[in-house]
């Protein structure tokens, strides 16, 4: 499903963020990324995003080579991809719902498809009786919830997260990190950027380890 | 109600699934975000009324102005063909003619070719006139004898273009008549007047490119800085698969009824300043026994104000997001 090939990335200023990464991963799989910050995790997912391009190499999407998407086929291929951010990046001027539907907005999905949608989104995460809420009025926990229904609401075919647990408490953390392998089982490819070691040694799931940019360990194998 | 939502969330278990949206969906889904962009637009320049009207009043002058440039020239070239049409001659009968003698003169000029109708204004018929509309009444009830003479409006009979070579010949056969002290014509400053407007089109257009490049910029600026308050509904747009097109459309929208707006004050302004001009040009007119009025934008010129406001917006909208959206491309 994913398949880094010998991928660098080095910004103007001449700093090195991804040195020659190669890894793959199977449709369904679910790993962790860690490393220290800066060692280009955010990078990486960015690339997974495009949001940035590679300097070198290749990044194979359900054999698709990223590389030779045109800048206006970028909206059509971020449409499989989901995004769970630290920050949550909610839109604080609308209200859950919208903030949830926004995906489906974007891709032209009528009216009637979108309320289903969203609300089945929302039920997934519990959050269903706070739809006509503004994010604001959340706890840092059911704000996260919602980025992560806004991610999933679209059905994508790979789900990214950077730092999701970032801000929040142990139980908390877990009760996120449940909600992943739940969409894990219904077969999207989930990849989890996090330095909270602790929890993920309790899930038993592939690690990936970044330094400065290198791809330490691919962890590849451990946890199938 | 909770069985449907159950099936809900099985259709969401179920992964990528119902993908495919059917065309007629997806028609009316685009048809309604283009309402709804509309509406959310006009809400946003509602929210912050202050800064929308000044904006509004901004365009609105800078469109005014080259509009009001191009009716004045307008309606001065209405008026040189409205006197080109009547060019009329006027025939100055000597002082002390008799009455006889000029109803001589009368039938002779009535008899001529090339002359269409005629009209005496005796002496006595001028000072009245003169006394009642110049306002030095007082002033000549003090001469003793009245100084003006009695005239012949001669209206020749005139084909377009007008032939001035034709009008000349007919003056030297009327000036050939003992009676007659002079004959006049005015025509030279209706040439002028013709150079004039030829200048002041040209000036409109000049004016009208300047103040149209002002509008463009401040449009840009205006969506510019609505850009940088929506940076990062920009962004999330951008990442969850929205297109340029989508992100631009709430902007555009946003320019063009900026645009319209303005158009609108002064097509407004335009008509305020008419209605104030047009009494004191209907009283010119009278001095000059012209049935002469104003003219104003008129139902097309109208439309076609609104619509360069509207494109104007949609153009300066155009600039600023293409330009912020070229720079969160990815690199």
């Amino acid at each position: 499903m994913i398949c880094f090939d010998n991928l660098s990335k080095r910004y103007p200023g001449g700093f090195e963020a991804l040195k020659n990464v190669s890894f793959e991963m199977d449709a369904g799989e679910m790993a962790f990324l860690t490393g220290h910050s800066g060692a280009g995790k955010s990078t990486l997912l960015k690339m997974l995003m495009l949001m940035e391009r590679p300097t070198s190499g290749n990044l194979l999407i359900n054999g698709k080579n990223l590389n030779r998407l045109s800048n206006s086929q970028i909206p059509i291929y971020r449409r499989q991809v989901g995004v769970v951010f630290q920050n949550h990046q909610l839109l604080l001027d609308r209200t859950v719902f919208d903030n949830v539907a926004l995906p489906l907005q974007v891709s032209g999905y009528p009216s009637s498809e979108i309320g289903r949608r969203v609300r089945a989104a929302l039920d997934g995460v519990g959050l269903l009786e706070k739809e006509q809420q503004k994010p604001i009025a959340l706890s840092g926990g059911e704000q996260q919830r919602v980025g992560i229904a806004r991610a999933v609401v679209h059905k994508p075919r790979i789900l990214l997260a950077d730092e999701p647990t970032g801000n929040l408490d142990p139980e908390l953390s877990s009760e996120i990190m449940a909600l992943f392998r739940r969409f894990q089982n219904v077969g999207v490819t989930v990849l989890i950027a996090t330095h909270d070691i602790t929890l993920i040694n309790r899930m038993q799931l592939r690690i990936m380890h970044l330094e400065e940019g290198e791809l330490t360990d691919d962890g590849a194998g451990y946890g199938r | 109600m909770a069985a449907k939502d159950r099936n809900a969330r099985d259709s969401v278990q179920r992964g990528a699934s119902g993908k495919k949206i059917r065309f007629a969906d997806r028609w009316q889904g685009y048809k309604a975000h283009h309402r709804d962009t509309v509406r959310l637009s006009l809400r946003k320049l509602l929210s912050e009324p202050l800064q929308t009207l000044m904006t509004v009043a901004v365009i609105a002058i800078a469109l005014a102005l080259p509009s009001a440039l191009y009716l004045t020239v307008e309606n001065i070239d209405q008026l040189g063909s409205h006197f080109e049409s009547s060019a009329q001659i006027t025939v100055y009968v000597k002082k002390g003619a008799k009455p006889q003698a000029v109803d001589g003169l009368r039938a002779k000029l009535d008899a001529m070719s090339g002359v269409d109708s005629l009209s005496y204004i005796s002496a006595k018929q001028a000072l009245l006139e003169f006394k009642a509309l110049s306002g030095f009444g007082a002033a000549l009830r003090d001469l003793e004898e009245n100084p003006l003479p009695a005239v012949f409006l001669v209206q020749p009979a005139v084909s377009e273009p007008i032939d001035m070579g034709q009008i000349k010949r007919l003056m030297s056969k009327i000036e050939s008549y003992a009676l007659v002290d002079d004959v006049q014509i005015d025509m030279a400053w209706l040439q002028r007047l013709h150079s004039l407007t030829e200048m002041g089109q040209k000036v409109v257009v000049a004016l009208g490119a300047a103040l149209g490049l002002g509008v463009l910029l401040v449009i840009g600026n205006t969506i510019r800085l609505s850009i940088q308050s929506r940076r990062d509904e920009i962004i999330v747009i951008k990442l969850v698969g929205g297109t340029n097109a989508y992100v631009r459309r709430p902007f555009l929208y946003t320019g063009m009824l900026l645009g319209i707006f303005g158009a609108l004050t002064a097509a407004i302004m335009l008509y305020a300043s008419l209605l104030w001009m047009s009494s004191s040009v209907a009283n010119l007119a009278e001095l000059y026994q012209s049935q002469y009025r104003l003219q104003g934008l008129g139902m097309l010129g109208f439309l076609g104000l609104l619509g360069l406001g509207g494109l104007f917006g949609l153009g300066g909208a155009w600039i600023a997001v293409s330009k912020h959206l070229r720079d969160i491309e990815p690199k």
